[in-house]
């Protein structure tokens, strides 16, 4: 009888080790470049110069406001792609007639750099936050309904027919077999997502908006105000590695039959 | 078809894909507590018969009863143990064994007690809450057997389910499935390949024949049960197993020479 062990613990110097390092090391390039070498503040900030200028832009809560409204947006993008991206997903892999109704569109649309509609999403929906939400979920939506059609359609016949075999109907195929069997499918796509998201907020705040972190970065780099630009970069980066981080250690729990 | 004295009953059963002729009138009567194996050469159509009891696969002409009532859909009177385990990788080796009894909507504090019980009878005591990928292909074979043992069938279809093991498992798991039966005394119907698996657990051995698919002869076997593995060196029993091999073994040469070709 083999089982698979429970693998080693491994050091956070194992793990995480040479990442850091390299990390470090990218920053202190950085750093010394900056003072050193191209030392127009025109040009580049130095990460202390960053720091120095984001304390107090967080502090009065100037930054504090551009996030929110951002983040507002987002989450909203986002949350309506990801419940759409699945439902069409569905229709497609499941009923021939909406798949071949929708396969154009879909595979159209997701070919088309859609960011480059923002300007008109902008005229036709104004500058407030909805225009910028539809332009998330246009981004987001795509990798999220193929994905999903994709893992519902690989679903291994095998399995369908060894609950078939024990009389299961096509309600209990879906949410037994065929929906578990896409989930890390799903999850890929959601994951794709999150950048683009991410584009898709800043993009559509370039093109008009009264506040977020895309008018904030616009704003410094028309003022020259290289600190406070490459603030609104880092927090935009940081956001990005912390959620995709998020969704990894979400997919590790809803899906933890898939891991060696 | 009242007042049949057969647990399981196929009458004429025909099976054609297009020109090719799988089965050809297949009559056979099981009575209950009878462990019925199928033999034949690749292309007999044994699987495909195997389906069609299942109610995985539909017959052309003719009928299958099964307790006196018509067969035309899958249902928990049989389980059905596949040559692939197919457990689902998701889902905890107890849960993969559940599966027909959530289905029917019939988990109860007592049923997951029987399920208990029967996976210790299976040999995965101690291994409930461990998925699929942590255990060897002999192990999930037994899933794959508990799964369909679960549901309390009056028929138990076994397709070819040590195919994939090595050599040695499949001798094993062979003393295993004797053990298991000789506990409830299920009505097996049993598809293999290999000749000695058939004799060794079998009460009858059907003999198919290819071209069009069809029953070829019922050898009866009647070693002294409980059976053990030692018996396959007994000359009964390899005589048993010479009279199969000889009524398949041209069957089986055309069939070489055609995937050959």
């Amino acid at each position: 009888m083999s089982l698979t062990t429970t693998p080693p613990a491994n050091s956070f110097w194992d793990k995480h080790g040479w990442a850091s390092v390299s990390t470090l090391v990218g920053f202190l390039l950085w750093e010394i470049t900056a003072r050193f070498f191209v030392t127009s503040k025109l040009f580049l900030a130095a990460p202390s110069q960053i720091i120095a200028a984001f304390i107090p832009l967080w502090a009065s809560g100037e930054l504090p406001k551009h996030l929110s409204t951002s983040a507002m947006e987002f989450v909203l993008g986002y949350f309506f792609a990801a419940l759409l991206g699945v439902v069409i997903g569905f229709f497609m892999a499941s009923f021939k007639a909406s798949k071949q109704i929708l396969q154009p569109w879909v595979s159209g649309l997701y070919a088309t750099p859609t960011v480059a509609l923002a300007p008109l999403f902008i005229l036709w929906f104004g500058v407030g936050i909805f225009s910028k939400v539809v332009v998330i979920i246009l981004l987001v939506v795509f990798p999220v309904i193929i994905n999903t059609e994709t893992g519902l359609r690989q679903t291994p016949h095998s399995l369908i027919e060894t609950v078939k075999s024990f009389g299961a109907n096509r309600r209990q195929i879906f949410f037994k077999v065929e929906l578990p069997s896409a989930l890390p499918f799903i999850f890929a796509g959601l994951r794709l997502g999150i950048g683009r998201g991410l584009i898709g907020v800043v993009v559509a705040e370039l093109f008009g908006a009264r506040s977020g972190l895309g008018l904030f970065i616009q704003q410094s780099a028309e003022t020259f105000n290289m600190p406070a630009l490459f603030a609104g970069v880092l927090i935009l980066a940081f956001t990005g590695i912390g959620l995709t981080t998020c969704f990894i250690w979400i997919e590790k729990n809803v899906t933890p039959w898939g891991q060696e | 078809m009242m007042g049949s004295n057969f647990k399981l009953s196929a009458h004429q059963v025909c099976k054609s894909f297009g020109e090719l002729e799988a089965l050809k009138d297949i009559d056979i009567h099981v009575k209950a507590g009878e462990f019925i194996s199928i033999v034949g050469p690749s292309g007999c159509g044994k699987t495909t018969f195997l389906r069609i009891v299942g109610g995985l696969e539909s017959s052309s002409s003719g009928s299958i009863t099964l307790n006196g009532h018509l067969v035309t859909q899958p249902g928990l009177d049989r389980g059905f143990v596949f040559q692939q385990d197919n457990l689902l990788p998701w889902r905890t080796i107890l849960s993969n064994t559940e599966i027909g009894l959530e289905i029917a909507g019939k988990i109860t504090p007592e049923q997951r007690e029987k399920t208990l019980s029967l996976l210790e009878l299976v040999g995965l005591k101690g291994f409930e809450n461990y998925y699929p990928r942590q255990l060897s292909g002999g192990m999930r074979q037994r899933v794959n057997l508990a799964r369909a043992l679960a549901i309390n069938p009056d028929l138990l279809l076994m397709d070819e389910p040590f195919s994939a093991l090595d050599a040695q498992t499949r001798e094993i798991m062979q003393t295993e499935l004797l053990r298991i039966w000789n506990e409830g005394k299920k009505t097996v119907l049993f598809v293999t390949h290999q000749i000695d698996e058939a004799v060794l657990l079998s009460d009858k051995v059907l003999v198919f024949a290819r071209r069009p698919g069809r029953l070829q002869e019922i050898v009866e076997i009647n070693l002294p049960r409980p059976r053990t593995l030692s018996m396959k060196r007994q000359p009964e029993f390899m005589k048993i197993v010479d009279h199969i091999w000889s009524l398949i073994e041209f069957d089986v040469r055309a069939s070489v020479l055609e995937d050959a070709a």
